[in-house]
C-alpha cells in the first residue's frame, strides 16, 4: 500500500495526457470529464496521502536506476505542501481552461501538455532526492512549453523560445551541480542534511559554490532578479496557462526546489553556517524592490501581474534566508497564499480579456459595474497582495515581519514596508478604475471587443474558479488559526520536521 | 625461405615491372590503356604470390584480380549492356591546388608511419640492398601505395579512384606479405581483402556506369562533369 | 536448454535466408515480415539470457586458419538490440513501400542486403580475433552502401559513390594495420593479442591506422563528410538502420582495440576525446545550420557520436570507479541513442513524406494534422538532448559524475555545450510544427503501423533511462573488462 499512492498520484495525471493524447480533437465531452475526473481524483489522493502521513504512515518507492542513482519518491509534509497545492489549484485552472478555450483550435495538445505539466509538478513535490526531482523538473521545462507557444503566433514562439533558452541553460547548471554534490556525498536523499554537514571544513568552499550553482539553476524557475526575463514574456500565453506558470507550478517549482535545497539538502543550521543565507536575503529583497518597481511602470494588466509574481515570489526565498522557525513559517506559508491570490488575479484578467477583449490598464474603466463579481474577486487578491488584513497576505507579510527580528535583521522590515508601499502603488490604481471610474458600463465609450453577453457577466466556467479561490485566499485568512489552513499546516511542516524536533 | 640464387634478380625485374604498371594504370590518359594495365598488373601480382610461395594465393588474384576486376573494369569502358559506355578518354582536371599541402601531408604522413613500422619490425639490415624476396616486394608494396594514395587523392575521374584504390589494395597486400609471410592468417586477410576490392569496383563501376547514365558525369562532382 | 554455438550460427545466418527469401518475394504486408521475423530477436534474447552465467566462447578451424569468437553479455545485448531494431526497420520498410512509390528492383534488394547487415553486425558483435572482426565489417560496410544506393536518384548515387570510396580506404587502412599487428606479435585473436602486445611503436601506428579507417567508417569528426549527403536521399528505414547501428559498430570495434592493445595510452586517448568533443560541437553547429530535416538528423548523429569519444579518456588510467561509470553511460548512450535515432529517422520520415516538404519550413500545421509522428520525434528529441527521463539523460548524468570525480573538467563543459546545441536544433524542428498562421500544406495519410514502430522504438530509448539497471547488469558481472 505504501508504494501505490504516491504511483497512483501521478499516474492520475500521466494517464490523463496519454488518453488525451490519443482521443481526438473532438471528442471534446470525453475529454472535458477525463480533466475534472483527473483533477478530482488527483485532489482526493494527495488529501488522503495528508490524512496518512498524519497518522504516522510512510509513502515511499525506490529504485536504482543504474547503480549508486536511484529513482526515489517519498511523501513528506514538505512535499505535500506543494502537493496540496498544485491539486487544489489544478483542479480550479483545469475548470477554468475548459471554459477559456472553447471553440479554439488544438484544445487537444493543449490540455495533453496541461495534465504532462501538472504530473510533473507532482513528481516535484514527492521527489525523494535531487536526481528524481530534477528529473521532473525538467520534464516541467518540456511539457510547458508547448503551452506557452501554444497560440502559435511569431511572439508566442519568440516567449516560448526566450523561456526555453532560460529553463534548459538553468537545468544544466542543475545537472551539473546535483552530480559534483553526488560526487562529493554519494546518492544523497533529502532529509540526509548531516551527510554534507559531516564532510569537513575542506569541502566548504566546494559546498558553498554548489549552493550558489544550484540557486542560479532553482532561480531561473524562480525568477529571482536578474534571471527573471522569461516570465513577463510569457504573458503572451492563454490566461490560464499564465495562473499555472504563475501560481501553481513552474515559478513554485523553483521555490520549492530552493527550500528543499536549503531545508533538506543542505540543512538550514548548515546554511547558516556555511553563510549562504544572507546571500539568499540579499537577492530576495533585491528581486522583491525590482519586481515591484517594474510593476508599476507597466500599462498592460497581464505584465503587471507578472513583475508583481517576480517580486511576491521572492518573499517565499526570502522567508528561507531569515534563520528561524518564523522565516520558515512564512516561507511555506506564502508558498500556498501566493498561489491562492495570483491565480485569482490571473484568471479574472482574463476574464477581462475574454469577455470585453480588455488587456490595457486605462481600459478597465468602469469595469466594476459591468462585471462585478470578477472584479471583486480581483479586488480580494489585489488587497491581499497588498497585505490588507483579513486576507492571506497580511499573514504572509506578519509572519516574515516577525521572523525578520527573530532572524535579528530588522531592516528586512523596512524593505517589506517599501514592497507593501508600492503594492498598493500598482494594485490601488487598477481598483480605482475598476470602481470609481466612468466607462463603456456608464455609456462613455465602447469595450475593445465584447463578446455577445450572457446571463451571468460571462461563462460561468470562467466566473466560478475565480470566486472560489478569492473566497479561498479570503477564507484562508479568516480562519488562520483552524488546524488545516496554510498557516498551520506550515506551522506543522516546521515543528515536525525541522527547527523543533 | 629456399629461393634459387636467380630469385632475388626475378625480384628486382619483377618489383620494377609492377610500378611501372602501376604508373601507366595512374597516368595514361587513354582509360582503356590504362585498364589493360591493370589486368597486366594483377597478373603480375599473381606471380609475385607464386614467387613469394603462395600459390593458391597466386590462382585467386588471377581469378580475382585480373579476371573479374580487370575484366570489369574493361568492360565499364566497352561492354554492352543497356547503358550507355564511358568515355575512353580522360579528360578530367586534377583537382585544385588549395587542398594540395594538406593532401600531400595526409600522404607523407601514411608512407612515413608504414616505414617507421616496417623499419621498427624488420630492422635497417633488412631493407639494405642484398635485400630478401619479401623485403623488396613488400618495399614495392609501399611505393605503390603511394603512388595509389596520390592518384586517390588528386584525381577526379572515378573510374581511375576506383583504379588507385585497387593499386592501393595490392600495395597493402605485398606489405602484408612481407611483414608476416604467407601464412594461413594472411592467406586469409589477402582472400578477404581481394573479394572486397572486387565487390567494392563492382559495386562502384556499377554506379558510375548509371550515374554517368543519368546525368552525364563521371565525377562525383557535376561540374567536373563529362 | 542452454545456447550453443550452432544456436549462434543460426542466429547470424538466418536473417540472411530471409533475407533472400524476400528477394525472390519481396513482402506486401508487413504481417508477414513479422511473423518470419520475429523469432530472431527472440532468440537474441534467449542467448542473453543464456550467457549471463558466463560468456560464451569458442574457435572455428577452417583448414589451416582459425577462427576466434566469443559471446559475452554486452556482445549479446548488442546483438539483441541490432535484431530489435533490424525487425523494426523491415517492418517499417514494408509499410514504406505501400506508402510511397519505390522502384521496385530496389525494393527487393532491399531485403538480402538487410540480411547481410544482420550478418555483418552479428560477426562484429561476437569476433574475438581480427580477422573476423575485417570480415564482419566489410560486410556490414559493403551492405551499407548498397542499400543507400536503392532510391537510385543521382544525389543517391554521387553520395554513395563518395561513401563507398570512404569505405574503401578505410577498409585499406584498417587491413594494413592488422598487417602490422600480425608482423609484430604474429597473431590476430584479441585475447593473445592484449596478452602479448607491448604499447611499443609499431603497435602505436597500428592502432593509429586501425583507429583512422574507423573513424572514417564511423563518420567520426573529422572524417565525417559522407553522412550527411548520403542520408538526405536514402530511403527512410535504410536511414534509421544505418544511423542506429552501422556507425555505431564502428566505435565498438574501435574500443575494443583500443581496450585490449592500449588500455594504458592517455595520451592518446585524451586525443580521441577530444576529437569527439570537436564532433558533438561540430555536429551540433551544422545540425543548428542544417536546411533539410533528414540533414538535420544526420548532423545530429555527427554530433552524438562524439559523446561516445569520450569514453577513451575516461577509461584510460581513471579509477575502477569512474571507469564503471564510464564504460556504463558509453554503452547506455549508444542503445538509447541507436533507439532514439531510428525512431527520429522514421518520425522525420514520416512528417516529410505526408508534408511532402523537404525544409523545415514546411513542417507548419503538423502538430495538429501529424501529432503521432511529431510526440515521436520529440520523445527521440528527448533522448538526445539527454534530457530527463531518457538513456540519453542517464547516460549525460553517468559521464558528468565521472568526468567530475576524475577530475577531466574539460568533458563537462562538451557535455552541456553539446546538451544546449541539440536543443537549440531540436527546438528549431518543433518550434516550426507550432506555427499556425502559414498556409497547410496537403496532407497525405500515412499507414498507423509506421507511426507507431517509431513511436515504440521512441518510447523504448525514454524508458531504457529509468530501467538502465536491468539492461546494465548483463554488460560484465565485475565491471569494466
Amino acid at each position: 500500500m505504501t508504494a501505490v499512492l504516491p504511483l497512483a498520484t501521478l499516474a492520475s495525471s500521466l494517464l490523463t495526457a496519454a488518453v488525451i493524447f490519443m482521443l481526438p480533437e473532438q471528442a471534446l465531452r470525453t475529454r472535458t470529464a477525463l480533466n475534472l475526473a483527473a483533477a478530482l481524483v488527483k485532489l482526493v489522493l494527495v488529501i488522503w496521502m495528508a490524512w496518512g502521513l498524519i497518522a504516522g504512515e510512510v509513502y515511499a518507492v525506490e529504485f536504482a536506476v543504474v547503480e549508486g542513482l536511484s529513482f526515489v519518491l517519498r511523501v513528506d509534509a514538505l512535499g505535500l505542501t506543494f502537493a496540496g497545492l498544485s491539486s487544489l489549484l489544478w483542479l480550479f485552472t483545469t475548470i477554468y481552461a475548459i471554459g477559456y478555450l472553447e471553440d479554439s483550435p488544438n484544445r487537444r495538445r493543449f490540455f495533453g501538455f496541461f495534465s504532462l505539466c501538472v504530473a510533473s509538478t507532482l513528481g516535484i513535490s514527492l521527489a525523494g532526492n535531487l536526481f528524481t526531482l530534477l528529473i521532473f523538473y525538467e520534464l516541467l521545462t518540456l511539457s510547458t512549453y508547448p503551452l506557452v507557444a501554444h497560440r502559435g503566433t511569431p511572439q508566442a514562439l519568440a516567449a516560448a523560445t526566450v523561456y526555453l533558452r532560460y529553463t534548459l541553460s538553468a537545468g544544466l547548471l542543475l545537472m551539473i551541480g546535483m552530480v559534483a554534490l553526488q560526487v562529493l556525498a554519494g546518492d544523497l536523499r533529502f532529509g540526509q542534511q548531516e551527510i554534507l554537514a559531516e564532510l569537513g571544513p575542506a569541502a566548504h568552499p566546494w559546498l558553498i559554490g554548489l549552493f550558489w550553482l544550484l540557486i542560479l539553476g532553482f532561480g531561473v524557475k524562480a525568477a529571482l532578479v536578474p534571471l527573471h526575463g522569461w516570465l513577463p514574456r510569457a504573458m503572451v500565453a492563454p490566461a490560464p496557462v499564465s495562473a499555472l506558470l504563475h501560481a501553481v507550478a513552474v515559478v513554485k517549482a523553483g521555490a520549492f526546489g530552493i527550500v528543499r535545497l536549503v531545508y533538506d539538502v543542505y540543512g538550514i543550521g548548515f546554511s547558516a553556517a556555511l553563510g549562504v543565507l544572507e546571500g539568499l536575503v540579499v537577492i530576495a529583497c533585491i528581486t522583491i524592490l525590482y519586481g515591484s518597481l517594474r510593476a508599476l511602470a507597466q500599462q498592460e494588466l497581464k505584465p503587471r501581474l507578472a513583475y508583481s509574481t517576480v517580486s511576491q515570489v521572492a518573499y517565499i526565498v526570502l522567508g528561507i534566508g531569515l534563520f528561524g522557525p518564523l522565516g520558515t513559517i512564512a516561507a511555506l506559508a506564502h508558498l500556498l497564499h501566493q498561489g491562492l491570490m495570483k491565480v485569482t488575479l490571473f484568471f479574472c484578467a482574463g476574464n477581462y480579456a475574454e469577455e470585453l477583449g480588455i488587456h490595457r490598464i486605462d481600459e478597465l474603466d468602469g469595469v466594476g459595474r459591468r462585471m462585478p463579481l470578477s472584479s471583486l474577486a480581483f479586488t480580494i487578491g489585489a488587497l491581499g497582495m497588498i497585505g490588507l488584513p483579513p486576507v492571506v497576505g497580511f499573514i504572509s507579510k506578519w509572519m516574515l515581519g516577525m521572523g525578520a527580528v527573530q532572524a535579528g535583521k530588522p531592516w528586512v522590515i523596512a524593505v517589506l514596508v517599501a514592497s507593501t508601499l508600492l503594492n498598493a502603488a500598482y494594485f490601488l490604481p487598477i481598483l480605482n478604475r475598476l470602481w470609481f471610474r466612468r466607462g463603456p458600463a456608464h455609456g462613455v465609450g465602447a469595450w475593445p471587443a465584447e463578446r455577445a453577453p450572457s446571463r451571468l457577466e460571462t461563462s460561468a466556467w470562467l466566473l466560478l474558479p475565480a470566486l472560489a479561490t478569492a473566497l479561498l485566499s479570503l477564507l484562508a485568512g479568516m480562519l488562520a488559526g483552524l488546524p488545516f489552513s496554510p498557516l498551520q499546516w506550515a506551522t506543522r511542516v516546521v515543528q515536525q520536521t525541522y527547527l523543533m524536533p | 625461405m629456399s629461393l634459387s640464387p636467380m630469385a632475388p634478380a626475378a625480384a628486382w625485374v619483377l618489383a620494377g615491372l609492377l610500378l611501372l604498371l602501376a604508373g601507366v594504370c595512374l597516368l595514361q590518359r587513354h582509360l582503356w590503356r590504362a585498364c589493360q594495365g591493370f589486368v597486366a598488373f594483377a597478373l603480375l601480382m599473381s606471380l609475385a604470390w607464386l614467387l613469394l610461395g603462395a600459390p593458391w594465393l597466386a590462382l585467386a588474384e588471377a581469378l580475382l584480380g585480373a579476371l573479374l576486376t580487370g575484366g570489369l573494369l574493361l568492360w565499364t569502358l566497352r561492354g554492352r549492356g543497356a547503358l550507355p559506355r564511358l568515355p575512353t578518354l580522360d579528360r578530367t582536371a586534377r583537382r585544385g591546388r588549395l587542398a594540395a599541402p594538406l593532401r600531400w601531408l595526409l600522404i607523407l604522413t601514411w608512407l612515413g608511419l608504414i616505414a617507421t613500422a616496417l623499419v621498427g619490425l624488420l630492422g635497417l639490415e633488412a631493407l639494405a640492398p642484398p635485400a630478401s624476396v619479401t623485403t623488396l616486394l613488400a618495399a614495392t608494396g609501399v611505393l605503390i601505395m603511394g603512388l595509389g594514395l596520390w592518384a586517390f587523392s588528386t584525381q577526379r575521374h572515378l573510374l581511375r579512384r576506383l583504379l588507385a584504390f585497387n593499386l592501393l589494395g595490392s600495395g597493402v597486400f605485398l606489405v602484408l606479405a612481407g611483414l608476416a609471410g604467407p601464412g594461413a592468417e594472411i592467406r586469409g586477410l589477402i582472400l578477404i581483402g581481394l573479394v572486397v576490392a572486387l565487390l567494392g569496383s563492382v559495386l562502384g563501376a556499377a554506379l558510375l556506369l548509371r550515374l554517368h547514365a543519368r546525368a552525364g558525369q563521371v565525377t562525383l562532382n557535376p561540374v567536373f562533369g563529362t | 536448454m542452454s545456447p550453443t554455438p550452432l544456436h549462434l550460427l543460426w542466429l547470424l545466418f538466418a536473417p540472411l535466408a530471409l533475407g533472400l527469401l524476400a528477394w525472390v518475394r519481396p513482402p506486401r504486408h508487413s504481417g508477414w515480415v513479422l511473423l518470419a521475423a520475429l523469432p530472431l530477436p527472440l532468440v537474441a534474447l534467449w542467448l542473453l539470457l543464456g550467457v549471463e552465467t558466463g560468456p560464451m566462447a569458442g574457435r572455428l578451424a577452417l583448414g589451416p586458419l582459425t577462427l576466434h569468437w566469443r559471446l559475452d553479455g554486452l556482445a549479446a545485448s548488442l546483438w539483441l538490440l541490432t535484431q530489435l531494431l533490424l525487425l523494426a526497420s523491415a517492418l517499417y520498410a514494408a509499410s514504406y513501400a505501400h506508402a510511397t512509390p519505390l522502384r521496385t528492383r530496389g525494393y527487393a534488394w532491399l531485403w538480402p542486403l538487410l540480411g547481410g547487415l544482420a550478418l555483418g553486425l552479428g560477426l562484429i558483435w561476437i569476433a574475438a580475433d581480427l580477422l573476423l572482426l575485417y570480415a564482419g565489417l566489410e560486410l556490414m560496410g559493403l551492405c551499407a552502401v548498397g542499400m543507400m544506393l536503392l532510391p537510385g536518384s543521382v544525389e543517391a548515387l554521387t553520395a554513395g559513390l563518395r561513401y563507398l570510396l570512404f569505405a574503401l580506404v578505410g577498409s585499406l587502412t584498417w587491413l594494413l594495420g592488422i598487417a602490422l599487428l600480425l608482423g609484430a606479435w604474429g597473431r590476430l585473436d584479441l585475447a593473445g593479442l592484449a596478452a602479448v602486445a607491448q604499447p611499443d611503436p609499431v603497435t602505436q601506428i597500428a592502432v593509429a591506422l586501425l583507429a583512422s579507417g574507423l573513424l572514417l567508417k564511423g563518420a567520426i569528426f573529422p572524417l565525417h563528410s559522407w553522412l550527411a549527403p548520403v542520408h538526405d536521399s536514402a530511403w527512410t528505414p535504410i536511414s534509421a538502420i544505418h544511423g542506429a547501428l552501422v556507425v555505431k559498430a564502428s566505435f565498438f570495434i574501435l574500443l575494443l582495440l583500443w581496450r585490449a592493445l592500449l588500455p594504458e595510452a592517455i595520451a592518446g586517448a585524451w586525443a580521441l576525446g577530444l576529437l569527439g568533443s570537436l564532433a558533438v560541437l561540430w555536429g551540433g553547429v551544422q545540425a543548428w545550420r542544417a536546411v533539410g530535416l533528414k540533414q538535420l538528423v544526420a548532423w545530429s548523429t555527427v554530433g552524438q557520436l562524439g559523446y561516445l569519444m569520450l569514453a577513451f579518456p575516461l577509461l584510460a588510467g581513471t579509477s575502477a570507479a569512474v571507469a564503471l561509470m564510464a564504460w556504463q553511460a558509453t554503452w547506455l548512450q549508444l542503445a538509447g541513442h541507436a533507439l532514439a535515432k531510428a525512431a527520429m529517422f522514421m518520425a522525420a520520415g514520416n512528417l516529410l513524406l505526408s508534408t511532402g516538404a523537404h525544409r523545415l519550413e514546411g513542417l507548419t500545421g503538423t502538430s495538429r494534422r501529424l501529432p503521432l509522428s511529431l510526440m515521436t520525434f520529440g520523445f527521440a528529441a528527448v533522448t538526445l538532448m539527454g534530457l530527463p527521463p531518457s538513456a540519453g539523460f542517464t547516460a549525460k548524468w553517468l559521464w558528468l559524475q565521472a568526468s567530475l570525480a576524475s577530475g577531466q573538467w574539460l568533458w563537462v563543459l562538451v557535455l552541456a555545450l553539446g546538451s544546449l546545441l541539440s536543443a537549440i536544433y531540436v527546438f528549431r524542428v518543433l518550434r516550426c510544427s507550432f506555427v499556425e498562421d502559414a498556409p497547410e500544406p496537403a496532407f497525405r495519410p500515412l499507414p498507423l503501423g509506421m507511426e507507431l514502430i517509431a513511436l515504440v522504438l521512441a518510447l523504448a530509448a525514454i524508458g531504457l533511462g529509468l530501467a538502465a539497471a536491468w539492461p546494465l547488469s548483463f554488460l560484465a558481472p565485475a565491471g569494466v573488462p
